[in-house]
């Protein structure tokens, strides 16, 4: 959307700057407490070991840590029963294939009874919340009132088919609950979890640097530099300065990904001149061990001037703290704080879930503040939504080049467009994902799930709890992380950016 | 000396596949390897600009 209204040059009506904010706001609510509860808490807290909490004490565990209202000694032996049903009917469900029992879980059974308890709460809450995604998107997921030139959705108080006042009511009331939740249930586990794993925070560091294309936009243009979660990039560590973004920057080589480059595997290319064309070198399935010294992967290695970088919360929140966004610094302090670690505890496996945890609050918190802005100018009049100047296509160049900045809940997503003759002549994504699942580069660095697994303990071999953990920190999003090939054509995708 | 491999990886979008090499009881080294391809940029190659917003979305669902 960005990549096209930027090649035409269009600007966007505040209120569908307004909606779009809206829209990935509560996107990235729903996807990291789904993320923290059903993704990746199971990697801290054992299931099994919850039937031998006491519910009484479980109660008394819930009631210190927050006011969330569940919380009585007949709900925690409720859920304990549900899961005893479960357990013993030896059929585990949604609960299979863990590492139940294993020694690197280290919460009390009351914290994995109050944790599996929320984790079936979130399903519920998650399906509520995600309701104003489909009010503002027409359904969820893939939202349908996208527009080049704003949104489709119409805003009129005077109509039961836009958004009016009832609908206003009706978010606002989805915000307060995602709020109580995220407050409430969210954090406070987060920080009970946290503290008996402060280990994690010297485990899984990574990469250590970090890009973020911004996002939750304050101006109406179609490039991210003015945003409420600022664009910047980290070099190996170093929290004095924040560094503006330069796209050209960006390359991708494949000498260990399963393409070839028409003048060498290893020199890096920038997406403006981007080559895709599938090589498969490995092995013939079924097979134990890919060929890591050779080619291993579908992902190709993208670089930012030449370093692997780890994108998503973390990436965001690191760099919004050394920008100086005021309720990013305040809400990490207390967070470092009330674990008792300094700055440097961000860099690991532990303090990118934090980071996500953090990012979710903030967020949650400017929810209702979004939707009074735009309640405000709809009471006012306007009632814009969408720029049409440019709809028809005789009014645009003949050739037209453009980029889009993104941040999704995963980290940063660039896309690239070129138009010849009023039609797409090429398009590359550059995704999550695809940063924080890179392989190996030229210069033989390694992607940043790689190095953040560097001495990495594991207690049992065949049962790696311990990598998951680091792994599942990233939040993976592997379908969309995966180059294009066309193999009957056996095509170039020619990248450019303008 | 245990090399190890985790294919697939649960509990996320896609398919990911994680080999390390083990020694001393820690991680000294590690491969992240993507087991699946996309191909949904070549759908909107010859289309409308206004259009692609839509098609492109369907990347990921999550």
């Amino acid at each position: 959307m960005r990549a096209v209204e930027n090649a035409l040059g269009i600007v966007i009506p505040d209120n569908a700057r307004i909606i779009r904010n809206l829209i990935t706001a509560i996107q990235f609510i729903q996807d990291h407490v789904i993320h923290f509860y059903h993704l990746h808490a199971l990697d801290w807290v054992d299931v099994t070991s919850a039937l031998k909490a006491d519910p009484v004490k479980t109660a008394s565990l819930q009631q210190s840590i927050s006011n969330w209202q569940n919380s009585s000694f007949s709900y925690f032996r409720a859920v304990q029963n549900k899961i005893r049903t479960i357990v013993e009917s030896g059929q585990l469900g949604l609960f299979a294939s863990g590492y139940w029992g294993h020694p690197a879980y280290k919460l009390p059974p009351e914290a994995n009874l109050m944790a599996v308890a929320h984790y079936l709460e979130a399903l519920d809450w998650q399906r509520d919340i995600i309701k104003m995604h489909a009010l503002l998107g027409a359904k969820n997921p893939h939202p349908q009132t996208y527009l080049v030139g704003g949104m489709s959705i119409p805003v009129d108080p005077n109509s039961q088919n836009a958004i009016n006042a009832g609908s206003i009511a009706f978010m606002k009331e989805i915000a307060r609950k995602a709020l109580d939740f995220v407050e409430n249930v969210y954090i406070p586990d987060l920080l009970a979890i946290a503290s008996f794993y402060k280990e994690w925070t010297k485990i899984g560091g990574g990469v250590g640097s970090f890009l973020s294309y911004g996002e939750f936009q304050n101006d109406n243009i179609s490039n991210t530099t003015n945003c409420w979660l600022p664009q910047g990039f980290i070099r190996n560590k170093d929290i004095s300065k924040v560094e503006n973004i330069d796209q050209h920057k960006i390359t991708e080589d494949v000498v260990r990904a399963w393409y070839k480059y028409s003048d060498g595997d290893e020199k890096a290319k920038h997406p403006w001149s981007g080559e895709t064309t599938a090589n498969y070198t490995g092995p013939q399935p079924p097979y134990k061990f890919l060929q890591t010294d050779k080619k291993y992967s579908w992902v190709k290695a993208i670089r930012y001037d030449g370093l692997p970088v780890e994108v998503g919360p973390l990436a965001r929140m690191v760099i919004a703290y050394v920008a100086g966004h005021n309720r990013v610094r305040e809400v990490t302090d207390i967070v470092l704080r009330r674990l008792g670690v300094g700055i440097d505890a961000l860099f690991s496996t532990l303090g990118r879930t934090a980071a996500r945890g953090i990012e979710t609050l903030i967020i949650a918190e400017m929810l209702p503040v979004w939707i009074d802005e735009l309640a405000e100018r709809i009471k006012a009049g306007d009632l814009r939504i969408h720029n049409g100047e440019k709809w028809e296509p005789s009014k645009w160049i003949k050739e037209a080049k453009g980029y889009g900045f993104h941040e999704a809940p995963r980290g940063a997503l660039g896309h690239w467009v070129v138009i010849k003759d009023r039609l797409v002549a090429n398009y590359q994504c550059v995704v999550p994902s695809g940063w924080n699942a890179s392989p190996r580069d030229a210069a033989g660095q390694r992607g940043p799930y790689e190095e953040a697994l560097i001495n990495t303990p594991l207690i049992y071999p065949d049962k790696p709890l311990e990598v998951l953990r680091t792994i599942h920190s990233f939040d993976p999003c592997m379908a969309c992380a995966i180059h294009v090939v066309d193999p009957n054509r056996n095509e170039l995708i020619k990248v450019k950016v303008s | 000396m245990p090399k190890i491999a985790i294919d697939p990886v649960t509990r996320i979008e896609g398919h990911l596949r994680v080999e390390v090499q083990v020694e001393g009881g820690k991680v000294i080294d590690a491969w992240s390897s993507g087991t699946m391809w996309r191909g949904i940029e070549l759908i909107v190659k010859g289309r409308d600009p206004r259009e692609v917003w839509l098609l492109l979305s369907r990347i990921c669902g999550v």
